[in-house]
């Protein structure tokens, strides 16, 4: 009767998912955004979603990925949206009264920023998670719902494409 | 440009050294305060949970801030659907020290100790008012007395709603604490449980009863009224008069005067 017939896993708990992983979804958003605002909005909206999809998580699946693919989703729709509304920066040129604020409110002209807002934005994503936050290509792989070798490539194309500017 | 230089640009991207991260700390609080207000629209209430061993197998105890809220078997066939539908209406953190207390009471209580089980029961899991109130009047069963699906269906105003009362007790989420092994059937036999027919023996034995390998009450079963605290041998014909929802079947004699109950005038049980 006290056999152990089912190992349970007890998923970690909301609050403890988010003290492991705020700081690098934020410095992902930052990086991405280059908007404090909008990284702060994109912080606060990816934690809410995952919040309300926690209970359907998987307690087996990798927390780490996931949270990354809620983020870098938001990432791209706000791009999106924000192309519909003509604030696209990845032709690098600017209005002045529309050049995209630094993380820290400056607008300051930065080649190396306006080069990776000009990469494909599955390029871009791949890039800003493994060069800012440092995931594994295979938590890269999840995130982006694609290959390992794909997110390998996107890095590597992103790499050659910014390299040469500096 | 090399790539360490490369790497480095990008590591030191886009204020350069410490004072992204200065930046970076400053957002997340910003973050952290709004995140915060946000979330509280949208809290689900907390329980701790935990899994602990017990003479009757290892159980996955939740525990909410109002009280116990789910009890499992861990074997059950349902489980991941049980933890799922958990998962749903609580945010769950592991609190190993929270359930090894509930541990300790359900170890004390199958050790014959029938005061041990203190902790408070939420009932916010079950679904029905009927199920709901149910599952009350079940905790109004002391240990060493057991009824009847029959008389506890009378006992809460529904005497048809026997099969009713039977699927309340099969998705009882708080096992144990709420005694759904203290319902058994009208002819003496002890039932099926959700848990396993060894586990119900367990809980019963460990209550005071003797089932023998019929799986029957043996003879020494005294009948309580629970209005008068007057109890009978079985076949007295004060206890036929009794109502079922107002009668309890107790292990002996002296479990019944433990209970504050009165030997009847009439067939004066043992």
């Amino acid at each position: 009767m006290a056999s152990r017939a089912t190992e349970i896993k007890i998923p970690v708990s909301f609050e403890e998912a988010l003290r492991r992983h705020e700081r690098e979804i934020m410095r992902f958003l930052l990086r991405t955004t280059r908007d404090r605002e909008d990284a702060l909005d994109l912080f606060q909206e990816t934690w809410l979603r995952a919040y309300r999809a926690y209970p359907r998580l998987d307690p087996d699946a990798s927390l780490r990925p996931w949270l990354f693919r809620i983020a870098s989703n938001l990432c791209r729709n706000r791009i999106r949206d924000l192309a519909r509304r003509g604030r696209v920066f990845a032709d690098g040129d600017y209005p002045d009264h529309e050049r995209p604020r630094d993380a820290d409110g400056g607008t300051g002209g930065f080649d190396l920023r306006r080069a990776i807002a000009a990469l494909p934005a599955r390029q871009g994503q791949a890039f800003a998670m493994r060069k800012f936050v440092g995931l594994e290509y295979r938590e890269i792989a999840e995130a982006l719902g694609c290959s390992e070798d794909s997110v390998r490539a996107n890095v590597y194309q992103a790499v050659k494409k910014l390299k040469p500017l500096r | 440009m090399t790539t360490m230089d490369f790497e480095k640009e990008l590591r030191e991207f886009p204020t350069g050294g410490s004072g992204d991260e200065t930046m970076l700390d400053l957002a997340l609080a910003e973050g952290r305060r709004r995140l915060s207000r946000a979330l509280k629209r949208v809290a689900r209430p907390r329980a701790r949970v935990g899994e602990i061993d017990t003479p009757v197998g290892p159980l996955f105890v939740a525990e909410s801030e109002r009280g116990i809220v789910a009890v499992r078997f861990i074997d059950g066939a349902d489980f991941d659907r049980e933890l799922h539908a958990l998962r749903e209406r609580f945010d769950l953190a592991e609190n190993r020290a929270a359930a090894n207390k509930v541990g300790d009471e359900i170890r004390r209580h199958l050790a014959g100790d029938n005061s041990a089980l203190t902790h408070r029961i939420d009932l916010s899991l079950v679904p029905s008012e009927f199920q709901q109130r149910t599952l009350r009047a079940l905790t109004r069963i002391p240990p060493g007395a057991v009824t009847t699906y029959r008389a506890l269906a009378e006992a809460v105003g529904a005497p048809d709603a026997q099969r009713a009362v039977g699927n309340t007790m099969a998705s009882n989420p708080v096992p144990i604490y709420v005694p759904c092994h203290r319902v058994i059937r009208s002819d003496g036999s002890i039932g099926n449980y959700g848990g396993g027919v060894e586990r119900k023996l367990a809980l019963l034995r460990a209550e005071g009863f003797r089932i023998g390998d019929a799986l029957k009450l043996s003879e020494g079963v005294v009948l309580g009224h629970r209005e008068t605290r007057i109890f009978c041998r079985p076949g007295c014909s004060a206890a036929r008069r009794a109502k079922p929802g107002k009668t309890l079947m107790v292990a002996d004699s002296s479990l019944a005067r433990g209970m504050g109950m009165r030997p009847c005038g009439i067939c004066r049980p043992a």
